[in-house]
């Protein structure tokens, strides 16, 4: 091994991103491409009684213009509930109706406006509750019909897509025996990916074959394929996705959207390739959003601080489409412990269709919603209880061997690390109450557990050409998260070159071999095994052929840094000069691995629920200060400590950066960003009235770095993109209440309610003050 | 009716004749093909377009190409010269001041902006000329890494 595994190696996309010298998705361009435009539903939920395209059919530029009528077919990730553009009845405001490609993008603008769409108003279901009624109005009163994974997860005849209980324990007996009950119910909201990039795609039908290939941007190339292909009645196969540098995603560009557009108009243009950009506003209201949820706990405490029992109830809502859901809603309910020991549990999870916006899978897919319930939750039961949160969290947390929900035993697992680190980071058990008259601070923490996808499984070709380099080919979409640079490192070190002398392609369904999504911070972990069982058999072919070029045996030789040596360490021959010496034959060392996590004797738990194993675990917690304006319930962050347990750093600087990245990204998601509705629209779809975090809202943010032994992963390693983000809401939620006594128990935490509720401590203080009457 | 625009673009003279509705943005990506800059909103929410006009930092989204006539204009792809990257491009590879990189050609020429006016800006400084460009991936951290190693590179 060479050495760039465990160091903190430069990112190999650095050079390109700061040149502009990357192609991203929207950077994309094809000689004769056409450019396409959406027309969307202005209301939630309508009948389409007619369409006129006649007008825009014939205005200058226009190549066609497609309805629903042009595209019967449904597609989507669990249930195929939803077509290219709607049919008959729209189910959300934003929803895609007619769709228009012309020469210019201007002239495709154009020609929406001459469109006429004649809509009968139908009555909405705009809230989660609601949708849960009797006489609620049915979103897809053919659910029942719909193809779909086989399982008796949805209930027919109503808005429950996805219904989901766990049992564990006896939990009524649980709670009889415990000493203390707590209760509580919280909410979090739907959030934008907002990814800088917007959402784009340019698609080309080859009439002859009946093929599509598809350019774009994306964490999933082959997931988009095979969700897309259903809607296109052709066999995945047939589309090609050709995966471009990825401007953000963070889970929000791996199902059709407007991949679906590009595809559907391609089919109608005459061969031309059409490209379709969202704008702004169609990105933030009409791609997906995080699932809101509601979080009803019930924990029982026995006097001696340990948790007995859970029972929960979660409810989520999916909007107009299921897209990933269904599994978001299941993964993410079956974390309703966080990270600890209660034996006994009772879950009930429902996700309901409503007509709003599609949700679907956000960084953490699901655990951010959980965890902000539950780490709430704990901070609620801690204060009441009189008991530290630390000691609290460390008395009840995982450890390595503990059995998991379904009985799997946890291994590679560090949360007492997590939890001391950044607890002793943040200064736990001191605070500067009262920097100011109008500022009061305090501190608080949060756990979380993430699992990854399992099973899945990862596959690569590595090639080694004459002149000694070699590229990876592999379908990991570099999406910002450092792919590509922990792929390299993993290759140079197990082949023996040098990092500049590795590339990784773009992913190509066509060419690059099956891989599960870039998701679930899986992919160091399932790429990198793939990627070192690959290099090492590409450094023993390389040894074997230096052993009979140099003719000597083969073990008394070692490749690195681009060398072949002997065993006292002499250069014997360089590897570009080893492979030249056959160059009149051509020789390129080809080698290819896979790795899957079926079958691991790690997901071993009881009979029937191994579905429910992960192959690893990803632990970890976030201690924050905060400073409140009692004055104005503005919330300042003034420092986040963030220890993630991420098996071992492969690459220290893109660790640091994923942490320091998701915190960000939680602290905006805590105090900034929200939809506003008015009749189900979304009100907000800019970035002036959906607020992002800036640099001047970031708070001195520590990531930490906390290892554990995974036996199975490579070098160590597992994950850490996902919870990097869960932890931080909470933290922030408990350290207000640490500071100022109030408990904000829906997301986002706005100065409005912070100071509402304020004003409702002091009237609740005073009344305790007066005498009884 | 279609309009003749001259602008310096990276030191060389180009001169475009398009629609008068065109912004700097669209010409400098469609016409020219420079796709380093990148659009984010198209509305001057976002900052992710931003190139340096007669040197200062402008949203290229929000100017027409007309009213930018005559102009000097700098984009990401004109700081390196024969592939040497400049201090503040070194600084961002090394500090890991990027992620998906779609911000980062903003990021780049308005730090570059900033450090050819004040080799050693105060934070606020800082903060104040980089407020204005969102990154979804997080690396304000490690941005304020990059401005310090480019600080003590410039001593």
């Amino acid at each position: 091994m060479t050495g760039y595994v465990g160091n903190r190696i430069p990112r190999v996309d650095s050079a390109a991103k700061v040149t502009g010298a990357a192609i991203y998705g929207v950077d994309v361009a094809l000689a004769g491409m056409l450019h396409g435009a959406v027309l969307r539903s202005p209301y939630p939920r309508a009948r389409i009684v007619s369409i006129d395209t006649s007008a825009a059919a014939a205005a200058p530029g226009v190549q066609t213009v497609v309805t629903g009528r042009d595209f019967s077919l449904l597609f989507g990730g669990v249930i195929k509930d939803q077509s290219i553009l709607a049919i008959d009845e729209v189910r959300y405001a934003g929803e895609p109706v007619v769709a228009v490609s012309a020469t210019t993008e201007h002239e495709a603008q154009e020609a929406l406006s001459l469109i006429r769409v004649e809509y009968e108003e139908l009555p909405a279901v705009l809230d989660m509750r609601a949708a849960l009624a009797n006489d609620a109005p049915l979103v897809h009163p053919d659910l029942h019909t719909y193809n779909r994974r086989p399982g008796d997860y949805i209930v027919p005849h109503t808005n429950i897509n996805t219904i989901y209980r766990h049992e564990r324990g006896d939990v009524e007996a649980g709670f009889a025996r415990s000493d203390y009950v707590f209760e509580g119910e919280y909410t979090a909201h739907a959030l934008s990916h907002a990814a800088l990039e917007v959402h784009v795609a340019i698609a080309q039908y080859d009439s002859v074959t009946g093929g599509y290939t598809v350019w774009v941007s994306s964490e999933r190339p082959f997931i988009l394929r095979d969700q897309l292909a259903p809607g296109l009645g052709v066999e995945p196969s047939r589309i090609r996705m050709i995966a471009a540098e990825v401007g953000g995603t963070f889970g929000g560009k791996g199902i059709p959207i407007a991949e679906a557009i590009a595809a559907g108009l391609a089919r109608h243009s005459g061969g031309r390739p059409v490209r379709v950009e969202f704008t702004r506003e169609e990105d933030l209201v009409a791609s997906q959003t995080r699932v809101p949820a509601i979080l009803k706990l019930k924990t029982g405490i026995n006097r001696d601080g340990f948790m007995v029992a859970r029972s929960a109830e979660v409810l989520w809502d999916s909007g107009a489409y299921t897209a990933y859901t269904v599994d978001v809603s299941i993964r993410g309910a079956q974390t309703i412990i966080g990270p600890y020991r209660i034996p006994n549990l009772s879950l009930l999870s429902r996700q309901v269709y409503t007509n709003k916006p599609v949700t679907g899978s956000f960084r953490g897919f699901g655990t951010t919603q959980v965890t902000w319930a539950c780490e709430t939750h704990m901070d609620e039961i801690t204060t009441e209880m009189g008991l530290d949160p630390v000691a609290f969290r460390l008395q009840n947390g995982y450890e390595e061997g503990d059995p998991y929900i379904n009985g799997q035993i946890l291994h590679g697992i560090n949360l007492t690390d997590t939890i001391k680190r950044a607890a002793t980071e943040i200064g736990w058990g001191s605070v500067e109450r009262k920097p100011a008259p109008h500022l009061r601070r305090g501190k608080g923490i949060a756990a979380m557990i993430k699992p990854s996808k399992t099973p899945s499984s990862a596959n690569v070709v590595i090639n080694l050409g004459q002149d000694g380099r070699a590229a990876v080919v592999c379908a990991a979409p570099e999406i910002g998260a450092g792919q590509r640079t922990v792929i390299a490192q993993i290759a140079a070190d197990s082949i023996g070159i040098r990092i500049e002398d590795v590339s990784v392609p773009d992913a190509d369904t066509a060419i690059t071999p099956y891989n599960s999504p870039v998701a679930s911070s899986r992919t160091t972990y399932h790429m990198g095994n793939a990627v070192l069982e690959a290099g090492t058999k590409v450094q023993a072919e390389l040894v074997a052929l230096a052993g009979r070029y140099l003719e000597v045996d083969p073990d008394e030789l070692e490749v690195r840094d681009g060398g072949i040596f002997d065993l006292d360490g002499e250069h014997q021959i360089t590897v570009k000069g080893l492979l030249s010496k056959y160059s009149k034959e051509g020789y390129w060392i080809t080698a290819s691995a896979r790795y899957s996590s079926a079958g691991s004797p790690l997901l071993k738990a009881d009979p029937g629920e191994e579905w429910i194993s992960s192959i690893f675990w990803m632990l970890c917690t976030h201690a924050a200060e905060v400073e409140v304006d009692v004055e104005t319930g503005v919330i300042r962050v003034v420092k986040i400590a963030a220890a993630a347990d991420v098996g071992k750093a492969i690459n220290p600087l893109t660790v640091e950066q994923q942490i320091e990245g998701g915190v960000v990204m939680g602290v905006s998601n805590a105090l900034f960003e929200s939809f506003s509705y008015r009749d189900g629209r979304v009100e907000n779809g800019n970035f002036a009235d959906y607020k992002l975090a800036t640099i001047h809202d970031i708070p001195e943010i520590v990531p930490i770095i906390v290892e554990s032994v995974h036996d199975e992963a490579p070098f160590g390693a597992k994950g850490v993109g996902e919870p990097a983000n869960a932890a931080t809401p909470p933290a922030i939620g408990n350290a207000i209440f640490d500071a100022v006594g109030i408990r904000i128990r829906d997301l986002p935490i706005t100065p409005e309610k912070v100071l509402e509720a304020l004003e409702e401590k002091a009237a609740a203080d005073v009344s305790k003050l007066k005498p009884p009457l | 009716m279609m309009i003749t625009v001259k602008l310096t673009v990276n030191g060389k003279l180009r001169q475009v004749h398009v629609e008068p509705r065109l912004t700097l943005l669209e010409v400098l990506r469609e016409e020219l093909l420079l796709t380093g800059t990148k659009e984010g909103c198209g509305v001057g929410e976002c900052g992710t377009c931003v190139v340096l006009h007669d040197g200062e930092p402008v949203t290229s989204c929000l100017v027409l190409a007309g009213d930018a006539d005559g102009a000097e204009i700098e984009t990401i792809e004109g700081l390196a010269e024969d592939g040497e990257l400049t201090a503040v491009q070194r600084a961002f590879v090394k500090t890991g001041a990027l992620q998906c990189g779609f911000c980062t050609p903003a990021m780049v020429l308005t730090t570059t902006a900033l450090f050819r006016k004040n080799d050693q800006p105060a934070i606020e400084d800082v903060k104040n000329a980089l407020g204005g460009v969102l990154c979804r991936c997080g690396v304000y951290p490690k941005l304020l890494e990059a401005v310090t190693e480019i600080k003590g590179a410039n001593p």
